[in-house]
């Protein structure tokens, strides 16, 4: 009976349908690394397009390693190719970027609603370079229905961790028990297992772009972790281990404490986790008579210089970069927040209780060295680390190496 | 009046070395967009001192970047490898990948199971097939020190020695390059006529002289294409130690193109690593002409 209606609705639907290529005039693609929840951005990217009609985004994944990542991302930017827009970013890059004159800067965005790590992070020579994504840190993992059982407290030291292992595999008495899992391949999570002992005994890398290396702390770090080989702690294999076999073996049950990222929590967590409410995340421990040190990590945002909607694109940036989506990702992706005011946050600790307690760690969180060359300095401890652990080179040399090496590339 | 012959046939008027060259000319024109343009424009490169991570712009250096490989201790080290692994896995996957021809060219009944197992680690990324060994060679998981416990024999860390870890890689290679080996064998041991062997047979010859009097040396030009091929790919070796154990423990199995791929793609220091590529490419070409060379004069 309608008939007119409807085709009064088609006519309409039809040119909406025409029209719709007029509104819909900027296309964004956002690169985001296949490991971080890109499922989960994509909710945060819906709530983006929904309040710019006219721009559509897209997301591209790809690398599940921050190497892989940044292969990827230096092909394409070396290639002046303009087909991504906004880049995800480890928080060592952004130096390396702006150096390469690939990420556009940010005029006069005001840095100090982020703490204070990740607005230095995106600093360079006084430019803001990329907004922080998340933030994260290298906690310590343990098992706390064991340290409960032999009525042992949360290490402070790393020989209070070598004791309670010895302790604990005493009364356990169980051969598939590691005492501490860490990384030893020669990945990138390698530089900050060289750098966790290197700091805590107050010794700095690199300051102001000037190498500062201290190579009796250097020593001492690189004989900490051979310790930890020699002395049946660690497992005689550690130089095979990277990052998420970490996780694997902590959530199998296998491993009394483990050195690891943030993301390995929620998985512990997990319903084939045989750890589950077991486990405890607290400081990473110190050396005797030194300071608890931790990595920093984390991910920022940056616009691609060689794209062709850098106002849409920076506008997308600030908003994956806002409150309001930082909330949103700790909520529903259990990405540690950038701002200080979200770890207190009712909805964001209903998700995950123990990010009341991650602020402190974030906040004192060391950043590895920031320069343009980065990836020379990483390759160099790296390796160094993977060596020593292998047992190819004596901790002495390995530090005698990083030093002759990093002198050449930060000279 | 008489006519103007058609356009098509001033070509047949031309002599034969100019349409020759007429004809070429395409070719030519294609292969040097492909190959002597890039060639040229690494060469130019290597002259200058290009890192995107300086911020600078390109400068002339001259001889520099070359100067700064005599002196860096890696070249050297990654050079050896490269070299090392080319000694050993072309006479490895020689041996091996003749043996398999010989083997697949044995009268069964059903030959193809063993040609078909010829072809899987030959049709296998390269790439691939350093991750599955990687996992095979795993000191915990992998199935070789598992085999190895069965025997009685201890396992051992394969990646934690350079002298373990390059033989893994070596094995890897081999394993993964003889059947190419064994295909162009296999190709040339069907062109060898079966009444050479019957002659043969009928003179008393044995098995084993059979095989040095007339199969070995009628295969020779099927050897030497094999030869030149595997020996420029092993020049080049980058996937599977890459996967296998990314150049460690520490750079001792790093290869020359892991070197350069590093320079260039990681740590985006195009002149030193269009240097480094010179070198490699200079290496493949003398190996060429060497292997070129050898062939004329057996000829």
């Amino acid at each position: 009976m309608n008939k007119s209606v409807v085709a009064g609705a088609l006519l309409s639907a039809s040119i909406f349908g025409l029209s719709a290529p007029a509104f819909a005039d900027t296309e964004l693609k956002v690169y985001i690394s296949s490991q971080h929840q890109p499922q989960v951005w994509r909710q945060v990217l819906d709530k983006f397009e929904a309040a710019n009609p006219g721009t559509k985004v897209t997301i591209e994944t790809g690398g599940n390693t921050s190497e892989a990542q940044a292969q990827y991302l230096n092909t394409i930017m070396s290639a002046k190719d303009s087909s991504l827009d906004v880049l995800i970013l480890d928080v060592i890059r952004p130096a390396q970027f702006a150096a390469a004159g690939w990420t556009s800067p940010f005029e006069g965005k005001d840095m100090s609603v982020y703490l204070p790590a990740y607005a230095e992070a995106n600093t360079v020579d006084g430019k803001v370079v990329a907004l922080p994504a998340f933030a994260d840190s290298m906690f310590l993992y343990y098992r706390k229905d064991l340290l409960e059982k032999y009525g042992i407290e949360p290490p402070k030291t790393w020989d209070e961790l070598k004791a309670a292992v010895k302790k604990i595999n005493g009364g356990e008495n169980n051969a598939d028990l590691q005492g501490l899992s860490f990384q030893g391949k020669a990945i990138e999570g390698a530089v900050c297992t060289f750098l966790l002992p290197y700091w805590s005994q107050g010794k700095t890398l690199v300051d102001n772009g000037k190498l500062t290396f201290d190579k009796t702390a250097a020593v001492n770090s690189l004989k900490l972790w051979k310790s930890m080989v020699d002395d049946g702690i660690s497992k005689k294999n550690i130089a095979e281990v990277a990052t998420d076999d970490t996780r694997k073996e902590f959530q199998a049950g296998n491993v009394v404490f483990a050195v690891n990222w943030s993301y390995a929590w929620a998985q512990s967590q997990g319903k084939d986790s045989a750890v589950a409410g077991k486990v405890g995340v607290t400081r990473l421990p110190a050396v005797a008579g030194g300071e608890q040190a931790t990595c920093l990590g984390g991910w920022e945002w940056g616009v691609s210089a060689y794209s062709k909607n850098q106002d849409a694109a920076k506008k997308l940036v600030s908003f994956l970069s806002s409150q309001e989506a930082s909330k949103h990702m700790a909520a529903n992706g259990s990405l540690l927040p950038t701002y200080p005011a979200l770890y207190q946050d009712a909805d964001v600790l209903k998700a995950a209780p123990w990010f009341a307690d991650a602020k402190q760690v974030v906040e004192t969180a060391k950043p590895r060295p920031v320069t343009p060359r980065y990836n020379e300095v990483s390759e160099v401890i790296r390796t160094t680390v993977n060596a020593v652990l292998a047992g190819v080179t004596t901790p002495e040399d390995g530090a005698a190496q990083i030093e002759a090496r990093l002198k050449r590339i930060l000279r | 009046m008489e006519k103007q012959p058609p356009a098509w046939s001033r070509l047949l008027d031309l002599s034969d070395k100019a349409l020759a060259v007429l004809l070429l000319a395409p070719a030519g024109l294609l292969l040097s967009l492909i190959i002597v343009y890039p060639v040229l424009r690494l060469i130019y490169t290597s002259f200058f001192s290009l890192s995107l991570t300086s911020g600078l712009p390109a400068e002339f250096v001259g001889l520099e970047n070359y100067q700064l490989m005599i002196e860096d201790p890696v070249f050297w080290e990654t050079t050896w490898n490269t070299v090392l692994i080319t000694l050993i896995t072309v006479p490895g996957a020689l041996v091996v990948g003749m043996g398999l021809a010989l083997l697949a060219n044995l009268p069964f009944r059903r030959q193809w199971p063993v040609r078909l197992s010829l072809l899987i680690p030959w049709a296998l990324p390269l790439s691939f097939a350093g991750l599955i060994f990687a996992w095979f060679f795993h000191s915990e998981y992998g199935v070789v020190n598992d085999v190895l416990s069965r025997f009685g024999i201890e396992g051992v860390i394969w990646f934690n020695s350079p002298n373990l870890a390059f033989a893994a890689i070596c094995l890897t290679i081999i394993w993964k390059t003889s059947s190419f080996m064994a295909l162009i064998i296999l190709a040339g041991l069907q062109t060898i006529p079966r009444s050479l062997y019957e002659a043969a047979d009928v003179d008393g010859a044995g098995r084993i002289r059979q095989f040095f009097e007339i199969t070995l040396p009628l295969l020779k030009p099927a050897i030497v294409v094999a030869l030149i091929f595997r020996t420029i790919t092993a020049l080049q070796t980058f996937d599977i130690p890459f996967m296998m154990t990314g150049g460690g423990p520490g750079t001792s199995t790093a290869t020359l193109a892991m070197y350069i791929h590093q320079n260039t793609v990681s740590f985006l220091d195009l002149g030193y690593g269009s240097a480094l590529a010179v070198v490699m490419f200079a290496l493949s070409m003398c190996v060429t002409v060497i292997y070129l060379r050898i062939i004329r004069t057996k000829e």
